[in-house]
């Protein structure tokens, strides 16, 4: 029963302007309970994982950063990191989760000389 | 911390190995020693294992995360390594362990030079007080090493 896109939601801060070869940080974060697995329901029942495996963010097409998330990254992944700016375009970020269900977001960037 | 009984502390173990191995290519896995329930953990046998090659304690890898901290299930890390980020000198992939957890592998994070800064910020689970592992594979294939000992409070992994 794979979820539709829409089901994590997912947000990302990063500047629209930024200077060429000015690195600037990066703030993600979707909400995925992130279940490990390990735990038990009520009736003694292991609740199966489900968790947001791979992350990444691409940079006018390019891989530029990717994270393999295990069990023990908290729910609700956050993650921040870094880009170089080096040209305008696009900034494309992708959540995949063990269900298959997937969250992906655009940023525009304009790189000023 | 209740890993459920028909998986086992090993298989986790290996599974954690497995998923290490192959996002990184780096390891030939040695089938090591079953370890007892309550022994101290081994640091080095667990790199080892898990990673297949020494590492270096480094200055350059920066492993900050709170000392002490109420809720284990959403613990602030922040990992950096002094790297300039060029295509000829680089990070690539930052491993962080939780020789603890139920499952020791928390997250490999892989950079490239449009990162332009090794760094990342996050959140993680311990179950436990530990010794934090952060690896970091330059590219010219040293492995750096950083760690923290962070205490919780509440168990984050049950």
């Amino acid at each position: 029963m794979a979820a539709p896109e829409s089901a994590l939601h997912a947000r990302v801060q990063a500047p629209g302007t930024v200077a060429r070869g000015e690195v600037f940080q990066v703030r993600t974060l979707v909400t995925h309970p992130m279940e490990t697995g390990l735990r038990r329901d009520a009736a003694g029942h292991l609740i199966p994982r489900d968790i947001v495996k791979r992350f990444t963010c691409r940079y006018n097409g390019v891989i530029a950063f990717t994270t393999d998330l295990h069990e023990a990254m908290a729910a609700n992944p956050y993650l921040a990191f870094h880009l170089r700016a080096t040209d305008s375009g696009v900034l494309h970020f992708l959540w995949e989760a063990d269900d298959g269900t997937r969250a992906s977001l655009e940023k525009p960037i304009t790189v000023e000389a | 911390m209740n890993a459920p009984k028909s998986v086992g502390r090993r298989g986790l173990l290996r599974t954690a190995s497995a998923a290490l191995v192959s996002t990184t290519g780096l390891a030939t896995l040695q089938p090591g020693p079953a370890r007892a329930e309550n022994a101290q953990f081994d640091e080095s046998v667990l790199i080892k294992r898990l990673i297949g090659r020494e590492v270096v304690l480094s200055p350059r890898v920066h492993l900050d995360m709170p000392a002490l901290f109420g809720n284990g299930y959403s613990v602030p890390m922040t990992l950096g390594v002094d790297s300039e980020m060029t295509e000829s000198d680089h990070v690539r992939i930052i491993h962080v362990l939780a020789p603890e957890n139920p499952i020791i592998v928390v997250a490999q994070f892989s950079f490239t030079p449009l990162c332009g800064r090794a760094e990342i910020s996050t959140r993680i689970r311990l179950a436990k007080p530990q010794n934090v592992l952060a690896i970091a594979e330059m590219n010219d294939g040293m492995l750096l090493l950083a760690r923290r000992f962070v205490t919780v409070k509440t168990d984050g992994c049950a």
